[in-house]
């Protein structure tokens, strides 16, 4: 089972881990926007880590959507707070939830971040590596889950890299964009990492 | 940048500061960039709440008052506040009877009012609902209307929805109410010159001496055309145009216009615009109910105006005439 404990010390090793990784994350983004995702990333996941979190689950979550929204309002900041906005909706009023609750959760963050950022599938966004892990997910047990997400958001960076970026700033760089990973693929890829870290 | 102010950064804060102490019987600030009225919520009233960046005033946080809104959380000049202040503005607004959220349409603040939405329902079970203004008729194509920004038809659309919350209307009729407002509004500017960002310290668009740009919106987004200035009654005549082809009205309909100034033109030039605006209307067989004309929505010093009709029936008309009470504007 997982409690807000275990969340929070998976919050620790994601800061840790994102926070090596804000150079890489800020250079692939320099590429395509305005090369502060890794800033926008770190900084985040370091309030996170740092809030404290309540007992539910629900709430727990929706402090860490709180977090990310009070330092970064970019708009990766906005999609990653309403993700975990989105799981919190599904566990609030719960001390603890299953593994297998998880896959249904992630789906629910998918839904919403697309909802959110008026975005679709296949435009070469996070989006994308959101959709990867909620299939990767589906019917594991949890021992596989990290490495399966992992996997997962890895294939979507190499997947997309020969892909031209469909929405927001990068889409202006239409063709150029065709050979550079998106830097919120790649953002995503840092943070379920971090869960192994 | 020429600006009356001390550092840049505390811009926003200062002025805050200022009107809560010049108006303290009106605004209070109980969390910073959370201008809510002096008296807090109202218990049993619907809730109104708005929000948005700095640089408009009156628009957002001036229209905190009696028969207006209940709160309003602002950002920085032209940037949304975060989505926490927003949820502030709504815990502070909520008198037990639910919370419209009543704003313009922009993108970061569509995001932003939402997200605090699904914080205060999750967090303080607090029913919300959202009716965002569409008033400015050339940011998008009438079959796109939904996509048009929010202009100074946010001014009517506060006066009547925060009439109907103040006689004791439910959530679903404050609601009901401020969408008709706002789907009966239709608005329209035109700038001279542009405005500077105290933080970004220069113009937000560069226009030549001797040319003005017909259709510019409240941040300086780009106009339908841009030529030599023509003369006044031209111009209203362009944009009453404008407006009335959008919404087509008949002899004998009823209207309030607000000829509004963008921040440095003055009244004068606002009379002379509206002037020919109500022949327009007259000869329409049209008739004007409470003409507004001054600074009712600004863009910091731009030089420019706007015009905005909204058609009335019994109801609004009612609604729109109903007593309020705020530092910049009494009914």
């Amino acid at each position: 089972m997982i409690d807000s404990k275990a969340i929070a010390t998976a919050l620790g090793r994601i800061a840790r881990h994102t926070a090596g990784a804000t150079d890489e994350l800020c250079s692939a983004d320099g590429a395509l926007g305005d090369g502060d995702l890794g800033i926008t990333v770190s900084k985040g996941f370091a309030e996170a880590a740092a809030a404290d979190l309540p007992a539910d689950v629900g709430l727990a979550l929706l402090e860490i959507a709180k977090a990310f929204q009070r330092v970064s309002s970019s708009s990766y900041g906005t999609l990653v707070a309403t993700g975990f906005m989105a799981a919190a909706k599904q566990s609030k009023g719960r001390e603890a939830i299953d593994p297998a609750d998880i896959p249904a959760l992630v789906t629910a963050a998918r839904d919403a971040m697309i909802q959110r950022g008026k975005g679709a599938l296949g435009d070469k966004t996070v989006l994308d590596g959101m959709d990867a892990i909620a299939r990767a997910l589906e019917g594991l047990e949890a021992a596989g889950m990290i490495d399966a997400a992992i996997r997962a958001a890895g294939a979507t960076v190499e997947e997309y890299r020969g892909k031209p970026n469909k929405l927001g700033r990068a889409r202006m760089f239409g063709e150029k964009s065709i050979g550079l990973v998106d830097p919120g693929q790649l953002a995503l890829l840092r943070i379920v990492e971090g869960l192994k870290s | 940048m020429k600006k009356i102010l001390n550092n840049p950064a505390d811009y926003v804060d200062e002025m805050l500061e200022g009107m809560v102490v010049a108006h303290p019987e009106i605004y209070a600030q109980p969390v910073r960039r959370v201008i809510a009225r002096a008296g807090g919520a109202t218990a049993g009233k619907v809730g109104i709440v708005t929000g948005g960046g700095s640089g408009h005033l009156p628009i957002f946080t001036g229209y905190v008052g009696k028969g207006l809104l209940d709160a309003c959380a602002i950002g920085d000049v032209f940037a949304s506040p975060s989505a926490e202040q927003m949820a502030e503005a709504i815990r502070l607004a909520d008198g037990g009877a639910g919370v419209l959220r009543l704003y313009g349409n922009y993108g970061g603040d569509v995001m932003n009012f939402d997200m605090a939405g699904e914080m205060v329902e999750m967090e303080n079970d607090i029913r919300t609902t959202t009716v965002l203004l569409t008033d400015d008729v050339v940011s998008a194509a009438k079959e796109e209307a939904e996509k048009r920004r929010g202009v100074a038809g946010m001014v009517y659309a506060f006066k009547i929805a925060g009439a109907a919350a103040e006689a004791g209307s439910d959530l679903d009729e404050v609601t009901r109410v401020a969408q008709k407002a706002a789907d009966s509004c239709r608005s329209i500017g035109m700038a001279l010159t542009p405005c500077t960002i105290p933080q970004a310290g220069k113009p937000t668009f560069e226009i030549d001496e001797g040319e003005m740009e017909m259709g510019m919106g409240i941040h300086g987004e780009p106009g339908i055309w841009r030529a030599a200035i023509k003369p006044a009654d031209e111009i209203a005549d362009e944009m009453m145009t404008r407006l009335l082809d959008d919404q087509p009205l008949a002899r004998g309909d009823k209207v309030s216009i607000l000829v509004n100034s963008l921040g440095a033109t003055p009244a004068e030039e606002l009379y002379i615009l509206f002037r020919h605006a109500k022949k327009r209307l007259d000869a329409a067989g049209v008739e004007i109910v409470m003409p507004l004309v001054g600074r009712y929505a600004t863009s910091m010093e731009m030089t420019g105006a706007t015009i905005t009709l909204i058609k009335l029936d019994d109801e609004l008309e009612g609604l729109l005439k109903a007593p309020a009470h705020c530092a910049f504007w009494t009914v």
